[in-house]
């Protein structure tokens, strides 16, 4: 998609499927767990 | 063997050549993984030859994509797909309903969800290029059915770029997915032909665009009572694996038997489009104990009351009856029309993404000059 949108080299973090089928709980343990990709992705750690 | 073949007829064969054609198109991967077939200059005129629109006038835009579909680009798929240029103002009508029905601009054909637009085409041009309406509908065996829907596939992949694994992000397609263009069986059929119930005239030809998933047969061959049909019909229509949101939608497609049953007890479709609606009912019992109890606050996608997303479902009780749900919205969510062979009592219904109570894409067929 970022290729098709003339951005190749867009970079973005990716969730584990499955996603709609997790509870509360494990909703925020896959948030957590791909916090530190984004931050780097945002440029605030490396 | 190697070497030109000559047929009886006369006709010069090259296997090599075909080969190496063949190989050329999957290697750029130009197919949809059958034997396409090569198109040059002068067989694309001939295609742009039977419409009277310009060549470069975008029939469906995907801006999500940065990517358009040109009356040219159509053209030139239906001719990779096996199209006789006489076909190319039936693709074109499916261009204009795809665009009409407004799933596919949005972004459908790259959905989890693996749907196939399927064509229904009513009126002359069924027999001017030999559409199938009759035995066998659904299935093989007809030209013009099978390259016309193989268009819109070849375009999907070909122009927008919608490959399996790459940007078609179906987790299972559908059989559809090569080809699925029927006809309506409108010479067998009781009733009028589904183009002239939305403002067409029987002498005119169209295409109705839908988005399909699944193609589920009824096997009801004894059946003799009207309301009985009906409700082994709605069953299926209201099976709880389908209902992807509150309600769900449809199309009866009835064999020519099922549909004089219908009509020999005085029903006309709208009848038979009630009966259903009436009778496609879930018990909240029964969704409780598949999970589809509730609904989610963001999407209204049916989940269980657990899911940390619920919200209650709070559909009305139906006639009275507080355990019921209406698995349609309207009479109008599920399109009735007659298709296949008068020899046996079989029906199918065609699981749809819509239309929920509009009504359904009918675009006219335009000739060149006409």
């Amino acid at each position: 998609m970022a290729k098709v949108q003339g951005f190749p080299g867009y970079a973005f973090a990716t969730v584990p499927h499955p996603v709609a089928s997790l509870d509360a709980e494990q909703l925020r343990d896959a948030a957590r767990g791909v916090l530190p990709e984004v931050l780097t992705i945002l440029g605030v750690q490396q | 063997v190697t070497g030109s073949a000559v047929a009886e007829d006369g006709l010069v064969i090259d296997p090599d050549e075909l080969h190496r054609a063949q190989d050329y198109y999957h290697e750029r991967g130009w197919t949809d993984g059958l034997p396409v077939v090569p198109v040059t200059e002068s067989y694309l005129a001939e295609f742009l030859a039977r419409t009277g629109r310009d060549p470069d006038e975008v029939v469906l835009a995907m801006p999500q994509l940065n990517k358009e579909c040109t009356v040219r680009l159509a053209a030139l798929n239906a001719a990779l797909a096996g199209c006789r240029p006489e076909y190319f103002p039936v693709v074109l009508a499916a261009w204009d309903s795809l665009v009409t029905e407004n799933y596919a601009p949005r972004g459908i054909w790259q959905s989890t969800t693996g749907t196939a637009p399927l064509l229904i085409v009513n009126g002359p041009v069924r027999h001017a290029i030999g559409l199938n309406s009759q035995g066998n509908v659904f299935g093989s065996g007809f030209r013009a059915n099978a390259a016309i829907g193989r268009s819109i596939r070849l375009t999907a992949i070909n122009v927008f770029g919608l490959r399996p694994h790459q940007l078609d992000q179906a987790t299972q397609g559908t059989l559809g997915k090569y080809s699925a263009c029927i006809a309506e069986n409108e010479e067998d059929s009781p009733w009028p032909a589904l183009h002239t119930d939305h403002g067409l005239a029987a002498s005119d030809s169209a295409v109705t665009a839908m988005v399909i998933r699944s193609c589920i047969h009824i096997e009801a061959r004894h059946a003799q009572e009207p309301e009985q049909l009906a409700l082994d019909i709605a069953d299926t229509l209201a099976r709880t694996g389908a209902l992807v949101h509150e309600t769900t939608s449809g199309c009866a497609v009835l064999g020519p038997e099922h549909a004089r049953l219908f009509a020999r007890a005085g029903w006309s479709k709208s009848d038979v489009q009630q009966a259903l609606y009436d009778r496609a009912l879930v018990s909240r019992a029964k969704l409780t104990a598949v999970g589809k109890d509730a609904l989610s606050r963001k999407s209204r996608w049916r989940l269980s009351s657990d899911h940390p997303d619920a919200m209650p479902d709070e559909a009305p009780a139906v006639q009275g009856d507080p355990d019921a749900v209406r698995a349609l919205n309207s009479p109008a969510a599920v399109v009735v029309l007659v298709a296949g062979a008068g020899n046996a009592g079989v029906s199918t219904i065609l699981e749809t993404l819509g239309p929920r109570g509009g009504p359904p894409a009918v675009t006219r067929v335009e000739q060149a000059g006409g």
